[in-house]
């Protein structure tokens, strides 16, 4: 069996390796590496945190159930102490106040964080291109893309530069880097997972879930992650240990094939879908083929209320508190907000809150806004229905295979067209993951797993089936 | 829109005013709305009572909504009459403007939470809670959040009310009936509002701005003396938002309602709908006092007050609270007058609420008691309440203290001068050669006879009435002579 996150913590509970060795080998990898995953590396602080688990583990105490696993966090993510730059220009000087309640569980849990992940510019990408620092590369492919928004989150686990990340999922920024990075990716149910402090994209669709190299790791930081946090008034059910359910086996499952997760996509991942289904059927599971007829509106729906919610989020950008500051003081406030946004935001950035702005307006709301929603209702209530007649819905991650940097960048349509698959688990609610499944010509391929709200756990089992068969 | 000429304008009699307002009110919480930030934003330092939810720092989020707004909210809805909207969801939305007060460059602010009131013979449109930005310094250009985020209250009145007067009566009222609830912050500035006026049918205009009773009264006298200014040249008003000038006593224009700012509301993802459910209702409108209005009423009716008297006993809780005790064991009547002149104006002299001083209805009681069995003037009586509010004390204690008490005809006072006389007739002599100094001399020693128990200025009262009369005997004996 190829070593994965459990021989890692074993390795270091056991004491075959320290934290400090592991931490140690992790920064020299990063040191190396050219993906371009990270954009803050915090080497002092892991080192220190190597140190104390280890000293943890030598006094015989325990050291918590990721003791010693270096972890990256998306940089829209607080950590207090460290920058959070949300890969933007206008907080390329922010340093976080405070931690995320997500960064003071992967500190209680043992992980050590080895630095802050390269992203789209406040997560507004689906190629990982359009952060300010630069785009973060394939590991598979450094002239190919990792899949965005949570890009180097994907592209550290992917590339070995860390052993578990923390990303954010607004449409799919967790599951699609994962699937183009060859890694496991885990969008919890809205409300699972905390997302106090984490940087606002679109408040109703969004959190923080896990990547790992295997089902078994997103499993573990899953169960890390969540739980109620009242911080966060979203959040209500508790968490649990959902690496239990990372059994391999799919006794009874019974799993929907979705038509409009399979139709279309291309070569391999179709090839790929298949072999999903060979194996959880393998496991134990059924399979039944099902339709979910709103999903081809899923994308219009998403774009609009993300839109929406985005511009409203942004508003606080507006360089009085902090962050970057145009030099417009004497003109008055109007003056001093549009040239420090226009200055420090980036081209997607700004086309997202202007649509925003537009869709949200008094004679345009009824039109799009109030419509999107109410459309994404009928749309949830398709998905809970599915969910009844199946455990899990089996599909497509992402429609094609990475494809080359540059090349949707002018082509914001076709890029937005990408999310078709992943964004309607954000608009239901519901949970979802994507496992690889194989590789084609030296790419990954990955299949998606969606799942009841809440239901992580047959979620994961479903994810265990799939990888088991590798 | 340029003001156009309206037919036969200027020929009209007044007409009809409208004037509808909307009231802030600052909810007395211990923490903010949404997050756990004490809510004293005067006294403290500037920006030390904020945290990452109340400066919008990327990645805060609002914690849930404060339970003790929400019971403040219902309870004031339901106290003027409004009906609560129960077992649906109430929105929080997000109201986006750009300004530095607001720290998320967006102001929280929920759907209705009642609606369809009446209160002091005005209809309540609605009433609903928002957050309060901070306090922006324009001059400086800075801004304290400590006031970013404490809970407000917004009661919407329908435009029921025709003058001046009768809007300043109805936040009065109002005012009154917050007291009564204790749900308000009672410090000044706490209850703002912004008033729509229009004249007969001409434009509705909004002033913002006014922060006061005198200014509701002065913004509105002075926007509806414009508008009919303008009608009476035949200029018509245009559709706008104005600011009241308090110190200039003007109204000026903020902005055209044509190109009014479009907030964008949408509902706060982040905050769930509030669902008010009937069994709170239920307890909090058990829990309602007796509206001010109602007691007026009940203290004419039971203790037989006149009108005059119950309407201003009942313009403080703690004093009607305390009349009511007071007199269950003593004539109504008079205490009603005690309280409503000497306690009132004791307590306004010192700026003191009653619950900031530890007067007892046991104490008002003996008062009464002692100036009507005639152990003391009225005018001791008046002294005793001036000292009750200053300091903790029994009665009998202070007038020992005062020699104020009469014994057996003779004041203990005067009988402590009256030897203090005779003891110094040197002093004496001097006092009523015209060395006034000497006076104060008698006064120390009454002072040191009395063990410091005596009043300086009653003291000096008693010395100058006996020196008077020896004054008196001695004239008459060297007429006599």
């Amino acid at each position: 069996m190829v070593e994965g996150t459990r021989e890692w913590l074993e390795g270091v509970h056991n004491g075959s390796v320290t934290a400090a060795e592991r931490v140690e080998g992790l920064l020299e990898t990063i040191k190396v590496s050219e993906l371009n995953a990270y954009i803050t590396v915090d080497e002092r602080g892991a080192r220190a945190a190597a140190v104390a688990i280890d000293k943890t583990i030598a006094a015989g105490r325990d050291p918590g159930p990721m003791a010693g696993l270096g972890i990256s966090l998306k940089d829209n993510i607080a950590v207090r102490g460290l920058q959070m730059t949300c890969a933007s220009r206008m907080l390329a000087d922010y340093v976080a106040p405070y931690d995320a309640t997500v960064t003071k569980h992967i500190r209680d849990a043992g992980a050590i964080i080895l630095g802050k992940a390269n992203m789209d510019e406040f997560a507004c990408g689906s190629s990982g291109e359009t952060s300010a620092f630069g785009p973060t590369l394939n590991p598979r492919d450094p002239k190919r893309v990792p899949g965005g928004s949570s890009s180097g989150s994907c592209a550290s686990v992917g590339g070995g530069l860390a052993d578990l990340s923390v990303g954010t999922d607004t449409g799919g920024s967790i599951r699609c880097p994962a699937a183009f990075c060859g890694a496991v990716g885990i969008k919890p149910t809205y409300g699972l997972v905390s997302r106090y402090g984490m940087s606002d994209m679109a408040m109703s669709l969004e959190g923080p879930g896990p990547v790992a190299s295997d089902v078994f790791g997103a499993a573990l930081l899953l169960s890390v992650l969540s739980g109620a946090d009242p911080a966060d008034c979203v959040t209500s059910e508790p968490g649990t240990d959902y690496t239990t359910a990372a059994t391999g086996d799919a006794d009874g499952l019974r799993v929907g094939l979705v038509k409009e997760f399979i139709d279309g996509v291309d070569a391999p991942i179709a090839r790929a879908i298949k072999k999903a289904g060979r194996r959880l059927e393998k496991a134990g599971a059924e399979l039944v083929e099902l339709t979910i007829p709103s999903v081809r509106y899923a994308v219009p729906m998403y774009y609009v209320v993300m839109f929406s919610e985005f511009s409203s989020a942004m508003a606080k950008f507006d360089g009085f508190r902090y962050g970057h500051r145009g030099d417009a003081d004497l003109d008055g406030l109007e003056v001093s907000v549009s040239r420090t946004r226009s200055q420090a935001f980036g081209r997607e950035v700004k086309r997202r809150v202007l649509l925003g702005t537009y869709v949200t307006m008094r004679e345009h709301r009824d039109a799009w806004y109030t419509r999107a929603l109410r459309a994404r209702s009928v749309l949830r209530q398709e998905f809970l229905d599915r969910l009844e007649k199946a455990d899990v819905l089996l599909g497509a991650t992402m429609p094609c295979l990475p494809w080359k940097l540059g090349e949707l960048v002018d082509d914001p349509v076709s890029m937005y067209l990408m999310d078709v698959m992943t964004v309607s688990a954000n608009l239901a609610g519901v949970c979802a993951g994507t496992v690889p499944v194989g590789e084609h010509k030296g790419l990954p391929t990955a299949v998606q797993l969606h799942g009841r709200p809440f239901d992580e756990g047959t979620l994961v089992r479903a994810m265990s089936a799939v990888e088991g068969g590798r | 829109m340029s003001d156009e000429k309206v037919k036969g304008a200027g020929k009209e009699p007044l007409e009809r005013v409208r004037i509808g307002l909307e009231v802030h009110v600052q909810l007395k919480t211990n923490t903010k709305l949404f997050c756990t930030c004490p809510t004293d934003y005067r006294d403290a330092e500037p920006n030390s009572n904020i945290c990452p939810v109340c400066t919008a720092q990327p990645g805060s989020k609002p914690n849930g909504l404060n339970a003790t707004a929400l019971d403040a909210i219902v309870r004031i809805a339901l106290f003027i009459g409004c009906r609560v909207i129960k077992g649906e969801e109430v929105r929080m939305l997000r109201k986006h403007y750009f300004y530095p007060d607001l720290p998320s460059n967006y102001q929280r602010t929920s759907l209705p939470v009642g609606v369809d009131g009446r209160f002091a013979s005005i209809r309540i449109r609605e009433v609903h809670l928002e957050e309060d930005p901070g306090r922006y310094e324009l001059r400086d250009g800075q801004v304290d959040y400590n006031r970013s985020g404490i809970p407000l209250v917004e009661i919407v009145t329908e435009p029921d009310m025709s003058t001046p007067q009768e809007a300043r009566d109805f936040l009065r009222a109002l005012s009154l009936a917050l007291s009564y609830l204790g749900v308000a912050r009672d410090e000044p500035g706490s209850m703002r509002c912004d008033a729509n006026v229009s004249v007969g049918e001409g434009t509705r205009v909004e002033v913002k701005n006014i922060n006061s009773f005198k200014g509701v009264y002065r913004a509105l006298d002075s926007e509806i003396r414009r508008h009919r200014r303008f009608q009476r040249f035949g200029k018509r008003v245009v559709r706008e938002t104005r600011h009241w000038d308090e110190a200039k006593m003007i109204t000026i224009p903020l902005r055209k309602k044509e190109g009014a700012a479009d907030y964008r509301f949408i509902p706060d993802p982040d905050v769930p709908p509030l669902v008010i459910d009937n069994a709170l209702v239920t307890r909090l409108e058990e829990g309602l006092p007796e509206r001010p209005t109602e007691k007026e009423a009940r203290f004419v009716k039971r203790y037989g007050l006149d009108p005059y008297t119950s309407s201003v006993l009942v313009l403080d809780l703690e004093v009607a609270d305390l009349f009511e005790k007071v007199a269950k064991r003593t004539d109504p009547v008079t205490a009603a007058a005690w309280l409503k002149d000497e306690l009132r104006r004791v307590l306004n002299y010192n700026n003191l609420r009653l619950s900031e001083t530890t007067i007892t209805a046991d104490e008002i009681v003996e008062v009464l008691k002692l100036f009507r069995d005639g152990t003391i003037t009225d005018l001791t009586a008046r002294r005793l309440f001036e000292w009750l509010a200053a300091e903790p004390r029994s009665i009998r204690q202070l007038i020992g203290r005062l020699g104020l008490g009469r014994i057996a005809g003779e004041d203990e006072l005067t009988r402590m001068a009256r030897q203090v006389i005779e003891d110094h007739p040197k002093a004496v002599d001097d006092y009523l050669d015209g060395k006034v100094n000497s006076l104060n001399f008698l006064v120390g020693m009454v002072m040191k006879t009395s063990g410091g128990k005596s009043d300086p200025k009653l003291t000096r009262d008693a010395l100058e009435k006996l020196l008077g009369a020896e004054r008196l005997r001695r004239a008459g004996d060297s007429v006599l002579s």
